[in-house]
């Protein structure tokens, strides 16, 4: 055995013991009352889009694809919704107070608007959440619309 | 030769085990460790004006000073010096004594630190853009704005300016310390479109 072969034998071995250490999976058994649908009255081709290209990472529940179990596949998707979570999480929504919720709902109109979400590499994988000029349209239009009746009402 | 293949396979178990997991763990230690420092030991320099700082009054007056930073950093178009001054706002923040504060306050600044500091912060990661740096602006301006309602304009007089060209033709405000208009959302651009809506004494 020479030694390149011993140093992919290695490799394999640590691919595989990894394998074995699987990150706990995002997906809530109950939809809360502070949910982003019992909040707001959500139409549903709004629903759709936030569903698709949004709830992966930033609610309680993701819908994972096969190579999720692959590591270390599952520990980068894992912190990628960890980090998607700590800035917005659907399922949550109602815990916000109303201030935060305008910032995000405004937050979230903005993104879209850059371009900076869905980011490029969940894209990438998933062609529902590559969104059309009318869906981004869409969700830019109801948040903000969103945002300026509860400004008003606060 | 299996032997050193075992071994390594063992090693990487534990190595991704730990790394994997107890977050917990390690925070409660490292909570347990500085309340141990800060009981046994004396406190450092730092951490003894702090104290005195928050203990005297709540810092408004270091906050504002962040937010006319990051202000005129904008009004300027440089995105790098406008995030500098957000990560500055968002650390006053995290040093606010809350043991300081009344029950009234507490609750006034509960809702607005916390949408404060996202936005300081997110201004504070966006030093090359400049336009997103603009649309956190608007918000955090009204956070300022809400702020200095309940914690005082720290001893400065001060302006709320309204322009109504910003946020896509809606409309925004921001705080200055000068009366002389100097927009930040639109910059130099058209950096004198706006007017004075009221005088903060």
């Amino acid at each position: 055995m020479n030694r390149t072969k011993k140093i992919l034998l290695a490799l394999l071995i640590v691919f595989i013991a990894i394998q074995f250490i699987q990150p706990a999976h995002n997906k809530a058994v109950q939809v809360l009352p502070t949910d982003f649908a019992k909040v707001f009255v959500v139409p549903n081709n709004v629903q759709s889009v936030l569903q698709n290209a949004c709830y992966d990472c930033h609610s309680n529940n993701t819908n994972y694809p096969w190579y999720s179990n692959i590591q270390p596949m599952a520990w980068i998707m894992a912190r990628h919704i960890k980090n998607g979570k700590d800035k917005l999480n659907f399922s949550d929504f109602g815990s916000y107070t109303s201030r935060r919720q305008i910032s995000k709902l405004k937050g979230i109109a903005n993104q879209i608007k850059d371009d900076e979400m869905p980011i490029s590499s969940y894209k990438m994988m998933h062609k529902n959440a590559r969104l059309s000029k009318e869906q981004k349209d869409l969700i830019m239009d109801w948040m903000s619309r969103t945002a300026d009746s509860l400004s008003v009402n606060n | 030769m299996k032997n050193i293949l075992i071994g390594i396979a063992i090693a990487a178990t534990t190595l991704a085990a730990c790394n994997n997991g107890n977050n917990k763990n390690t925070d409660a230690t490292q909570k347990a460790a500085s309340k141990d420092t800060s009981m046994t030991t004396q406190p450092s320099a730092m951490h003894d004006t702090t104290a005195t700082q928050t203990a005297a009054a709540f810092p408004a007056k270091e906050i504002i000073a962040g937010y006319l930073q990051l202000k005129n950093a904008l009004a300027k178009d440089n995105g790098k010096d406008a995030a500098a001054a957000g990560n500055t706002i968002a650390t006053t923040l995290v040093k606010v004594d809350m043991k300081s504060l009344s029950e009234a306050q507490m609750k006034n600044y509960m809702d607005i630190a916390g949408d404060l500091k996202e936005n300081a912060e997110h201004i504070g990661a966006n030093a090359d853009k400049l336009e997103h740096q603009r649309e956190h602006f608007i918000m955090l301006s009204k956070d300022m704005a809400d702020l200095i309602k309940t914690f005082g304009n720290g001893g400065q007089t001060l302006y709320k300016d309204f322009c109504p060209m910003a946020n896509d033709g809606k409309g925004a405000i921001w705080i200055s310390e000068v009366k002389e208009i100097q927009n930040p959302y639109l910059g130099s651009k058209m950096p004198d479109c706006g007017s004075v809506k009221e005088t903060i004494k």
